[in-house]
């Protein structure tokens, strides 16, 4: 291991002395720890600028998370109701939210609530999780001594789910530092790494973006230990790093028009929610836009829906072709590694770096060695989508059961025959949840590149419509994204249902 | 001493009760929303601050940093500040199209610094040259570009436009021709990088517009007006001060203004240097002459930006 890295390094620090890639846009390793010991003196103030934001974030996130985690396991009601918030949370693209966050709220709070944002779906699923499959003999315990719901749930289940909390806290931690970031990126303010990554986007320096990224990732990477490290203490056992794709179902059996209500509901309350947070807010109606305004909006002979189609047709066809190519290699290696196991153990720490980088410091690095054309936006695309499809695919793969495979070879098939046969199909919940969790994910990266790089799409008419104070735009471009990321979503549930129940399967987180 | 406390305690309930009385008597709380991140734009200001000029003006300032992503004029209108720079062709747009109360009550560039950056080995000098190449243009000024070319008899389609975001390496590197920035920063910036850079301001061919424009809404003109006149009259005494020896100031804001920018304060210098000719006005500086606003209002009306006489209003400079 240690060899393997010091070898990766060296490599490194020839092609970077030479400069190899991209005449010099990956400076060697060296020159990046120069140029963070000449900024040493900058650091600190942004780096404790974002830990405040995203520290803050991830109390309240978490917070909040765990509470309705208890809430959705006690209710299945109050589940069914919170579906159509949850996957929309869980969907939303942080960087359309971003321009909304800071033009409605000032100073630490946009930091704070998408930092927040990022935590609370990943803890909120987990609580719901441990919180449901508390062993129930251990319930029956509390029962059987006259305990009620509440007894039974301080007494057993909120301690049986703390692995799974734990194990979720994992997660959100790189999570919130990434969406504090984010936005930093629109929010002003001097400190910050977002901002200060902002700032030095014009120098022409890419040691300095390398050294801004790294400590990005390393701010992440500590988050992520930390709970690491309190989890195995706390619980002697590890949960596995699968990221939650699966909003609590709150399946209800009552009469039909209780759950066509229950469902009517369930769409109807974001837009509540939006409504209500608005009339809150007390933000003036040309920055602050109700679902009726916006529509008034596009009624205006302002030709937006015209833009908006222009957009929609540069961005989606390469978040499709992004998602197919990240979705397929990752496949492919989770496919390589049940035949050689070692592929997974010499991938995870490069996949524990790229899914604790921040986003937002990645771009950057990506555009210095790929430029501005549409080749960046599929690398970004395929770096955000590929790990965790990796990760998610790979343990499925693993979790096949040993009988199944068996079979065949005890009648001499060969590996590649185990794995059409038994492997693959059963693999299958594990694609459509990893197409669940890379569809938001897919979006978030195109985004994030149109508007950094490539100035093309929804990200680039978002960004141009901030520059134009078009706050119609600003609003329909954010809606609308995380419209269609709900949208997506729920077409991968839907054929995913159809396709596992003639499998004869069920789904997997 | 309880009487002293209640006292105290009374008149801060009455202050928060009637809160604009109560401050105009004290330093009156005045929110300046610069455009930028802090580099030499805003030197000026950093001078009027250290030195108290607005304290002196019973002003207190709370100044509030920029960047790339900040939006000026929508800090403007959730009041979060109650003055800021922009550039007029986007101010003026949002006036006419989105009804945006907003008012030009001064300039701080006469001449916009916004200029084609080219290499000195591959110059390109005037906009002539800018045919059949790559110019890299930040999103919001494309339609300045258009207007600078349209001027010069350039068909749009004789130049291939292609995003900006402020970064040089681009240009250094030569997958650009030529870039749409600040000539007074990024030539520093590729000089650093090993290259000579060279550049001409759209203002000199056919653009003749101001650049951070001053503008406050116009709920603030008529109910601030007195602070108003107070902020122009200390940030004009901090440039002019400034502007004497622009080599003398940035120096000592390492530490302060320019703490965590990760900019070299030489970079500063320069800007501070090159800025002087655009800023230094004849009526003073902030000054907007009727030539000089007749010029803007044609500039702007050949990109379809219906700018009149209204959106300036020069009334308060004359109070200074």
């Amino acid at each position: 291991m240690a060899i393997r890295a010091i070898i990766a390094l060296v490599l490194w620090e020839v092609v970077g002395r030479l400069g190899l890639v991209a005449g010099g846009a990956l400076p060697a390793p060296s020159a990046i720890a120069i140029r963070f010991w000449a900024d040493r003196g900058d650091y600190p103030m942004h780096v404790w600028a974002t830990m405040q934001g995203a520290g803050i974030g991830f109390l309240i996130g978490n917070l909040v998370a765990v509470l309705a985690g208890v809430l959705f396991a006690v209710s299945p009601v109050a589940a069914r109701l919170a579906r159509g918030v949850n996957i929309a949370i869980f969907a939303l693209p942080a960087i359309a939210i971003a321009p909304i966050l800071t033009l409605m709220t000032t100073g630490m709070t946009p930091r704070v609530i998408l930092a927040a944002l990022g935590c609370y779906f990943v803890t909120m699923t987990a609580t719901v999780t441990g919180i449901t499959q508390t062993d129930a003999r251990m319930r029956d315990v509390v029962r059987a001594y006259g305990g009620g719901r509440m007894a039974s749930l301080r007494l057993v289940e909120l301690r049986s789910a703390v692995p799974q909390i734990l194990g979720a806290l994992r997660i959100a931690a790189p999570a919130a530092v990434l969406g504090s970031i984010l936005a930093e990126f629109g929010g002003g303010g001097r400190f910050g790494l977002g901002a200060y990554l902002i700032g030095s986007l014009g120098r022409a320096d890419p040691a300095r973006l390398w050294g801004i990224g790294l400590a990005a990732t390393l701010l992440a990477g500590i988050g992520y230990a930390v709970f690491a490290v309190i989890a195995q203490r706390m619980t002697a056992s590890t949960v596995a790093v699968t990221v939650a794709a699966t909003p609590p179902a709150g399946e209800v059996d009552g009469p039909v028009w209780q759950r066509i209500a229950l469902a009517a509901g369930s769409v109807l309350l974001p837009f509540a929610l939006w409504w209500a947070l608005i009339a809150a807010s007390g933000a003036p109606a040309m920055i602050a836009k109700t679902p009726m305004a916006l529509l008034d909006y596009l009624m205006l002979p302002n030709k937006a829906g015209e833009r908006i189609w222009d957009a929609l047709a540069q961005t989606l066809p390469i978040t499709a072709v992004g998602i197919a190519l990240g979705l397929g290699f990752a496949f492919a290696l989770a496919l390589g590694s049940v035949l050689r196991p070692g592929i997974v153990r010499a991938f995870m720490p490069v996949a524990l770096v790229t899914q604790t980088m921040p986003l937002v410091a990645l771009t950057p690095l990506l555009v210095l060695i790929f430029g501005r054309g549409p080749s960046v936006i599929l690398w970004i695309t395929v770096s955000v989508t590929f790990f965790p499809a990796f990760v998610t695919m790979a343990q499925g793969l693993q979790m096949v059961a040993r009988s199944a495979l068996d079979v065949p070879r005890a009648y001499g098939a060969s590996a590649w025959t185990v794995l059409r046969l038994v492997s693959i199909p059963a693999s299958a919940p594990y694609v459509f949840a990893a197409l669940r969790l890379a569809v938001p994910r897919a979006l978030l990266g195109v985004m994030t590149a149109e508007w950094l790089a490539t100035g093309t799409g929804l990200g680039n008419l978002l960004n141009q419509s901030r520059g134009y104070l078009d706050y119609g735009m600003i609003w329909t471009v954010a809606v609308l994204s995380v419209l269609l990321s709900v949208f997506f979503y729920q077409v991968v549930v839907w054929i995913e249902r159809r396709v596992l129940a003639r499998l004869g399967m069920t789904t997997a987180a | 001493m309880t009487l002293s406390l209640d006292r105290r305690l009374f008149l801060g309930l009455a202050g928060a009760a009637a809160l604009i009385p109560m401050r105009a008597r004290a330093a009156a709380p005045f929110a300046f929303q610069a455009s930028w991140i802090n580099d030499a734009e805003f030197a000026g200001y950093f001078l009027a601050a250290d030195n108290g000029y607005y304290a002196a003006e019973g002003l207190d300032l709370t100044y509030l940093s920029g960047g790339p992503d900040v939006i000026p004029e929508s800090t403007l209108i959730t009041g979060r500040a109650d003055l800021t720079l922009t550039t007029p062709d986007t101010t003026i747009k949002a006036i006419t199209e989105q009804g945006a109360p907003f008012k030009i009550i001064g300039a701080q560039y006469q001449k916009n610094p916004l200029g084609v950056v080219s290499l000195a080995k591959a110059p390109i000098n005037e906009p002539k040259d800018l045919t059949g190449k790559t110019l890299a243009v930040p999103p919001v000024n494309v339609i300045s570009v258009e207007a600078m070319l349209a001027a010069n008899g350039i068909a749009r389609g004789d130049v291939n436009i292609v995003p900006y975001a402020y970064d040089p390496t681009p240009l250094i590197r030569g997958e650009i021709d030529a870039s749409v920035d600040f000539t007074t920063n990024v030539p520093y910036t590729i000089k650093l990088a090993g290259e000579e850079a060279t550049s001409f301001l759209l203002y000199d061919h056919g653009y003749p517009v101001f650049n951070d424009t001053v503008v406050v809404t116009e709920d603030v003109l008529t109910s601030r007006r007195k602070e108003l006149v107070s902020f122009l009259r200390a940030s004009r005494k901090g440039w002019e001060e400034n502007l004497v020896d622009p080599a003398k100031y940035p120096p000592t804001w390492a530490d302060t203004w320019f703490a965590g920018t990760g900019r070299e304060i030489d970079n500063e210098v320069f800007f501070n240097t090159a800025q002087k000719p655009l800023i230094e006005a004849e009526g003073g500086i902030f000054a907007m002459s009727e030539d000089a606003i007749a010029a803007n209002i044609e500039a702007l009306a050949k990109v379809g930006i219906a700018a009149t006489r209204d959106h300036f209003d020069t009334t308060l400079l004359e109070e200074i």
